[in-house]
């Protein structure tokens, strides 16, 4: 990995998902920092990508580099830890039921694909899938349940799961925008892990093999 | 470029960016202004727009609450000058004010743009000389402000008709 990209790039990109993570636009603009859920899901995601290859700490950080390339390399990880939180904190839905029930969601996710241990490739299109999931459900599912205006069908059928799930269900009605703002931060989230140190193919696969005959 | 100028460069812009963001959530700025303004203030650089400030205090003499606060918003875009932040909430308090019952929803208002300026008064306390005003302080301001949010027996009492707006 070159020094612009680990330096650079990186930082700046997950530090600007970290931003961007936070906005909610509507009649004000509010800046939310991750819940404390949020930041275990984030410890949890950088378990995840150091277990299954993609991101590889001793990369960054190690007794033979100097120390600016270690605070350099630290920097990484802190940012990275920080986006991975705000990016569970983005696609979670604000309150009610749909917040327990997609926290819940990630969680199973994250402990599954660890518990999977699968390669780099995999590991990324499953995290794909986990925030293009959640992605759909708050910004496309939840959101068209919650916007006020449609049918009387549309009307009844809601009043009924309201009725259900005790007025848990809706969400305050988002600004278009930030779906599409969304969009753009999830995007350069996995670019971004895309991006990452990997660890090196021979010697994890020596890794395997010394647990192997563990 | 070598190697640990690229990283010195990296580590530099990551700390500026950091600490853009750290900023950004602790002041939660509503507009651009607000964060030029911020950013401005924070390095003691920071000054009102002092013709649209002498409109505002023109119309606010002249009663024209509502024109008022539009020039002292114009010069005060960042919500950063205590002084100008204590005559909105003045203008609040003089515009919702009346004899039988006071506009809770400008006195609310209000509150907010005083505590704004109690909050970036030096100190806390803010004090203005000006002799159109029977209220000087904006802790003065503040109590009145919320006397006439309280919902108590005064409320009911017939001579409150003979109060004076201050």
């Amino acid at each position: 990995m070159t020094a612009v990209r680990e330096a650079v790039y990186l930082p700046l990109i997950f530090l600007t998902v970290t931003l961007l993570g936070g906005i909610r636009l509507g009649s004000r603009v509010a800046l939310v920092p991750a819940s404390l859920f949020s930041l275990v899901l984030g410890l949890m995601l950088l378990g995840v990508l150091v277990k299954a290859g993609a991101l590889a700490p001793e990369r960054l950080m190690n007794a033979r580099r100097s120390g600016l390339a270690n605070t350099s390399g630290f920097t990484v990880l802190a940012t990275v830890f920080l986006a991975s939180a705000q990016a569970f904190n983005l696609v979670t839905p604000e309150s009610g039921l749909p917040h327990l029930l997609v926290c819940v969601f990630l969680l199973t996710l994250l402990l599954n694909t660890l518990a999977a241990g699968a390669d780099r490739v995999r590991t990324l299109r499953s995290l794909l899938v986990v925030f293009g999931s959640a992605f759909i459900l708050k910004f496309i599912v939840l959101a068209a349940l919650s916007e006020q205006t449609g049918g009387r069908l549309k009307r009844v059928l809601l009043v009924l799961l309201e009725g259900v799930t005790l007025g848990t269900l809706t969400q305050e009605v988002l600004h278009p925008a930030n779906g599409y703002l969304a969009f753009f931060t999830l995007a350069l989230f996995l670019v971004g892990l895309g991006m990452l140190p990997g660890a090196d193919r021979s010697e994890r696969k020596e890794l395997i093999v010394v647990r192997g005959q563990g | 470029m070598s190697e640990s100028a690229v990283r010195t460069f990296g580590l530099a812009a990551s700390i500026c960016f950091a600490a853009v963001i750290v900023w950004l959530y602790a002041h939660q700025p509503q507009s651009l202004a607000e964060v030029s303004g911020g950013l401005s203030a924070t390095i003691g650089a920071y000054q009102i727009d002092q013709v649209a400030f002498d409109e505002g205090l023109r119309l606010f003499r002249e009663g024209q609450f509502e024109a008022a606060r539009t020039a002292f918003e114009r010069a005060d875009a960042a919500h950063k000058d205590a002084r100008t932040q204590f005559y909105i909430a003045y203008s609040f308090y003089r515009e919702g004010w009346g004899r039988f019952y006071d506009d809770d929803r400008l006195f609310t208002r209000g509150v907010e743009a005083v505590d704004r300026a109690i909050a970036l008064a030096p100190h806390g306390t803010l004090h203005e000389d000006d002799p159109d005003l029977m209220m000087h302080t904006a802790d003065e301001l503040r109590a009145e402000l919320q006397a006439g949010l309280r919902s108590d027996s005064s409320d009911i009492n017939p001579l409150a008709v003979l109060r004076k707006r201050k």
